[in-house]
């Protein structure tokens, strides 16, 4: 399990990496984490010419907040988010799902930007940011352009992001108040990929009426998903017990479409649907009952 | 002897740990020799087909390769490896030993079959030029399932067989037929226990260098058995088993596909070595060892039990398919445990075993911890379960009733087990055993919480389930201890060392022998040199008879030692005493010797060596049991189920082992903890996936699942000893028994948690999709 | 691995079919054709180039055959495709029906995959089989709408 030659470029500016992507084109690949090209790499599935090693560019690793938003480098590792107050504070779902990101170690070295970038149907960030309705920032030697969540994961391992360009920030909004978020994921191993998960984000109005209900889904499609029934049957209502029983088992029969692989069947990953966004909203109104 | 040199059944921490937690251990990737090339291997991509043509002149082309073989540059050396475990002479068994050849001839059989070599100055290289070997393949249909390559008109994998057969045996006691038609009760189930690999941490690594001026071969490779390598390869190469030595340093773990041997690269690397002149290594990569590295588990069973209403076992019948894979070389080792193992701890008087081995286009099967006797407890188990379920007993009083009594030993099964011996059990309790472990995992009291649990919504269950293992087979094992003017106390012997630690429990037993302190026992394995007649590491025999050769070469020496000491010191041998590395006078004890002054005064440099007497410390022992000895135990579950994710939460686990005398009780929990592990992993997680074209579609660790430290739950374990009369330290193994009725156990926790009658399992491993799928039908049925 | 769907084309059902069998059609809008060639009848030859994820244009030798035509409503496709990254053989049974909108196609194919995307790729199979047979009917219709719309029809 070698890799194939490369050439492998170590920019220490967004500039410059921009630059180098710019020239080789289809050719050369971003590495940001390595958690995902590496073993591909390794197994030849990928075989890029040139590598642009990200890793050095520190403008791009960054946490930081104002009084609406929550900005991230996209270059800013697992771990830190996972420790950071500010993104505890400011976006709790985000810090809900990262202990369900891999394994500790991984998180040491895997990055925001490139779970982003690599869209895996399977990977926890793309659906928490569709969950708070995030947006990103995409660089290219030609300028740049912010494109929201909600419209950048297209497909299979397939984003809005055009050639030459690099995902540099991420923009969440501030939780609301009267908010709650949950996270649950079930696999077969603690650290395993997901065989279905759910990513809720909720918001009461003044009036103690179910103002947001959003609830990202992963693995159970081929990109991301919101989970559209359920912003439709409980936004404007006083959810209760059953209606959110039924909300998540009318979103497990529509907005999904899980495939079959040899640790889930399709009809599995359906079920678990059900289940999940149920619990994730139980406990995320749970919690603003609470509160 | 003094207690605080009593290291029998004392837990002592490992002489090797600081080594191994240093990175100071040498394993065979760290072997580095000047000039050394490295080797990649072209494997099939198809399940089955023919060769026709193999065209490797552009990756001879590639810079930085020094050479390619294929079949054809073998010439001579294309012999096909040897059947290693001939079948035990069982009436009218049938059997079909096919073997393979070093490099792929005419036909590939299994999706990584090895087609080429490429030797190159870096694996990257070889890698790259592995690509350049054009390879002509013409596909022919496979057979992966088992019934499916029975089936008439099936593909045939050798095709001057007239089918896939690899081997037929029956084995019978008393008369099932007779048995059955007294039977109040027969319960008949079909079970599956599938494929899996032993994914030690370690791959697999041969490292070969051929020194021309002194015409030496020496291979470093992971084998758990150097001595039959070294025996066989010699033969091979035409050379003197002199002249060619093998070493397994420390190892990563081997579980039984290291004792495999004459992998095609265990026979090409060296060859290949010997024609360059230059050290070549190969370091097997962990998707290699997915196809390349033996694998095991693979059974399909029709079986039924026949009992009276009070639940006693009348008798069992069991036919089944075993999985051998493309080839057979290792036998039938693997089903004949499984026959014997189902007999268990039970006193079954009528038995109707048959199983047809079956060949198919997978990878080489042979054992794999457990080795066939997963399936037999799985199958008597499951069906005393089943049958406690319609007569209305409890699952724990069944087994109560078909014990076999202490009295009733040696037990004879009169049917064969592996090592060609009759199936004879030496010595057991095992009443005790099960009160024990219905005692630790809380039995009784879990009855009676478990329908108030369930009303607040909790599925919780426990499994309790008995076994027994046959081990410490022989042949034969040996070991030579010797006393250095030092004062330090080497033992060697021909076993390798996988991580079992016999460092240490050689060290133990000599020590305990000798009076000296264990760490002053230096171990040497795995190296043909130091040891050069023995077999290997393998069914749980490395304590039972590696290490009652140690005793017995240790006693020699204590005899030496006493002999001479009783001269030096004019005192009658029973006058003295051997006690903290000194002899001593009983009651004087400042008249003594040390033991190094005695070694040294044992090989002098004046004087002669008397006739019939040798110089220096030193005994060279061999021990080889009749038959082996029988260990045994009882495994008790808890767990909970979620019943909407039919995800499986283990709360519990309970082992209550009885391996005779234990030498290190800290090691046999080590081993019953990595067994364990093993077990949990062959419940709910190990299960490599075929699909009908025999391409294996979870080839990496990422879907190939292993427990992690975070899916095993702490293991309590207590122990029984029943002496083992067949070593004199009462030893029996202890290597495999965490994993063999982990499957059973589970199976029943998880029925017991679910709590509805439909709900059968019957397949292992019991993935969280399979679960649901039968929660469902049951919900529905 | 099994796909199975239907997909309605806007356009007749002779129109469909003379687009189905026309090589050059499916090496304009396969995605990732490089070249499709005949290489005997209802057999073609050519090079694919897939891209999925961190996997960037690997390449396949394909070989296309179409087999038990009945004209204009069903025949059988196979498709065997070689590459570093593995191999592939595909078999779909086509059906095409008129509707009120256009033709339904019916497919219902097993695909059987080896080498590395087999052993490493098992989760995606499903997922990137869908993508793929989408991305090809939808090119295909967008195609056909082409043709329609500058009067070409069944040649």
């Amino acid at each position: 399990m070698k890799p194939a030659p490369f050439a492998y470029h170590a920019p220490f500016s967004l500039d410059e990496a921009l630059d180098l992507l710019h020239e080789h084109g289809y050719d050369a690949k971003a590495l940001a984490g390595g958690q995902s090209l590496i073993p591909a790499m390794n197994f030849r599935l990928a075989t890029p010419a040139v590598l642009v090693d990200l890793n050095r560019v520190d403008s791009l690793r960054s946490v930081s907040r104002d009084t609406t938003t929550l900005q991230l480098g996209a270059m800013t590792r697992h771990r830190t988010l996972e420790q950071s107050q500010d993104v505890a504070q400011m976006a709790p779902l985000v810090s809900a799902a990262m202990p369900f990101v891999a394994h500790e170690a991984i998180r040491t070295r895997g990055t925001i930007g490139g779970s982003l970038a690599h869209a895996d149907p399977a990977a926890e960030l793309p659906a928490v940011m569709l969950a708070l309705d995030a947006s990103f920032t995409l660089a290219s030697r030609s300028g740049s352009r912010v494109v929201p969540a909600s419209a950048f994961f297209l497909g299979l391992f397939t984003t809005a992001m055009e050639p030459g360009e690099l995902l540099v920030n991420i923009t969440i909004p501030a939780r609301a108040d009267r908010s709650a978020a949950a996270f649950d994921e079930v696999s077969r191993r603690h650290g395993d990929f997901a065989l279905a998960g759910a990513a809720a984000y909720v918001v009461n109005g003044a009036d103690g009426k179910c103002e947001v209900a959003r609830v990202g889904l992963l693995s159970l499609a081929d990109r991301p998903v919101l989970a559209a029934e359920v912003a439709r049957l409980l936004e404007g209502t006083r959810p209760s017990k059953e209606s959110i029983r039924e909300a998540a088992e009318a979103s497990a029969q529509v907005d999904i479409d899980p495939t079959s692989d040899i640790h889930a069947s399709s009809r599995y990953r359906r079920q678990l649907a059900a289940v999940l966004i149920r619990r994730v909203l139980e406990r995320a109104f749970l919690s603003l009952e609470h509160a | 002897m003094p207690a605080e040199h009593r290291y029998l059944s004392a837990r002592v921490t490992r002489n090797e740990d600081a080594r191994l937690l240093t990175g100071r251990a040498r394993f065979v990737d760290d072997v580095q020799v000047p000039g050394m090339l490295h080797a990649a291997f072209v494997r099939s991509d198809y399940a089955h087909a023919r060769i026709v043509s193999i065209d490797t002149s552009a990756a001879r082309a590639r810079a930085g390769v020094v050479a390619v073989y294929a079949a054809a540059d073998l010439g001579e050396y294309l012999t096909p490896a040897p059947l290693l475990v001939p079948p035990p002479p069982i009436p009218d068994v049938v059997f079909h030993a096919r073997t393979h050849l070093p490099l792929a001839r005419d036909k590939v059989r299994y999706v990584g079959e090895p087609l080429a070599i490429v030797i190159a100055e870096s694996r990257y290289i070889a890698e790259d030029a592995v690509r350049d070997v054009l390879v002509d393949l013409d596909p022919l249909d496979p057979v992966v399932d088992l019934e499916a390559a029975m089936a008439d008109g099936a593909p045939r994998v050798h095709e001057d067989l007239e089918s896939n057969a690899a081997a037929k045996v029956v084995q019978t006691k008393g008369n099932y037929e007779a048995a059955r038609q007294q039977a109040d009760l027969i319960v008949r189930r079909r079970f599956l226990y599938d494929r899996g690999a032993s994914a030690a941490i370690e791959n697999r690594a041969i490292v070969a260098q051929w020194d021309t001026g002194a015409e030496e071969l020496t291979i470093w490779d992971t084998t758990q058995a150097p001595i039959p390598i070294r025996n066989g390869m010699a033969a091979r190469l035409g050379l003197l088993e002199s002249q060619v030595r093998v070493v397994a340093p420390f190892v990563g773990g081997g579980f039984g596909p290291k004792i495999m041997m004459f992998y095609p690269e265990e026979l090409v690397i060296p060859w290949v070595a010997i024609r360059l002149g230059r050290a070549v290594k190969w370091t097997e990569d962990r998707r290699e060892n997915f196809y390349a590295t033996t694998q095991e588990r693979g059974q399909v069973h029709e079986a039924e039990m026949a009992l009276t209403r009070e639940g006693r076992i009348l008798g069992v019948r069991d036919h089944f398919l075993f999985d051998t894979g493309a080839y057979d070389p290792y036998g039938l080792t693997i089903p004949i445990n499984t026959q014997c193992t189902l007999l268990g701890p039970y006193d079954i008087a009528n038995y109707d075993s048959r199983f047809t081995a079956v060949f198919t286009n997978k990878p080489i099967v042979t054992p794999v911890r457990g080795a066939g006797r997963q399936h037999g407890v799985f199958v008597s188990e499951r069906l005393l379960d089943l049958a406690a379920k319609e007569l209305g007993i409890d699952r724990v009083e069944i087994r109560r009733r078909n014990l076999l009594g202490p009295d009733r030993f040696p037990h004879n099964h009169g049917i064969m087990f592996q090592d060609s011996a009759p199936l004879v059990y030496d010595s057991g309790n095992y009443l005790p055993t099960l009160e024990r472990a219905v005692e630790m995992i809380g039995y009784e009291q879990l009855r009676g919480e478990q329908a108030r649990m369930r009303a607040e919504g909790r599925h919780v269950g426990v499994g309790v389930v008995c076994y027994v293992e046959g081990t410490g087979i022989g042949p034969y094992e040996g070991a030579r201890v010797t006393v250095e003017p030092s004062g330090v106390v080497r033992v060697a012997t021909g076993v390798g060392t996988q991580g079992q630690g016999h460092y240490t429990v050689f060290a133990q037993i000599v020590a305990e022998v000798l009076g000296v302190d264990v760490t002053n026992v230096k171990v040497v394995t795995g190296d043909t040199r130091e040891f050069q007649w023995g077999t290997g590491t393998f069914a749980s025999r490395g304590a039972a008879v590696a290490g009652s050769a140690c005793h017995a070469a240790a006693l020699s020496v204590r005899g030496k030692i006493l002999k001479l000491a009783s001269q030096l010191l004019s005192v009658p041998e029973d006058g003295l005493e051997l006690k903290d590395a000194r002899v001593e006078v009983n009651g004087s004890p400042e008249r003594g010797l040390t033991l190094a002054e005695l070694a040294g005064r044992a090989n002098p440099l004046r004087g002669a060596v008397r006739p019939g007497s040798e110089p220096g410390l030193e005994s060279t022992a061999y021990f080889g049991p009749d038959r082996g000895s029988t260990a045994s135990g009882v495994h008790a579950v808890m767990v909970e189920v979620d019943p909407e994710t039919a995800m499986v939460d283990i709360k519990r686990y309970v082992v209550v082992h009885d391996c005779g005398t234990m030498i290190n009780p800290l090691l046999v929990e080590g081993q019953i903890h990595g067994g364990v592990a093993h077990g949990i992993g062959n419940a709910f997680y190990e299960q490599l996936v075929y699909d009908d074209q025999g391409q294996l579609l979870n080839a990496s660790l990422m879907d190939y699942l292993l427990p992690t430290a975070t899916d095993v739950p702490p293991i309590e374990t207590d122990h029984r000893e029943t002496p083992s009369p067949f070593n004199p330290v009462g030893l029996k193994g202890v290597g495999e028994a965490g994993c063999i009725p982990s499957g059973a156990a589970f199976a029943q926790a998880v029925e017991d948690a679910i709590g509805n009658p439909a709900f059968e399992i019957l397949q292992i491993p019991m993935s969280p999709d399979l679960l649901f799928d039968l929660m469902t039908e049951a919900r529905r049925g | 691995m099994k796909l199975d769907g239907t997909f309605t084309f806007g356009g007749p059902q002779e129109s469909v079919w003379a687009l189905l069998q026309d090589p050059a059609v499916l090496a304009r809008s396969l995605p990732g054709v490089e070249k499709l060639d005949a290489s005997g009848p209802d057999q073609y030859r050519g090079v694919m180039k897939v891209s999925v994820g961190p996997v960037t244009a690997a390449k396949f030798d394909v070989a296309v055959a179409l087999t038990d035509k009945v004209e204009p409503s069903h025949f059988v496709m196979q498709v065997d495709a070689k590459g570093a990254v593995g191999h592939t053989k595909g078999t779909a049974v086509i059906d095409l029906a008129p509707v009120e909108s256009g033709t339904e196609m019916r497919y219902s194919s097993t695909v059987q995959v080896g080498g590395t995307i087999a052993a490493v790729g098992q989760r995606m199979l499903e997922s990137v089989g869908r993508t793929m047979m989408k991305q090809a009917l939808e090119s295909l219709d967008r195609e056909l709408k082409a043709r329609l719309a500058n009067g070409r029809s069944a040649t």
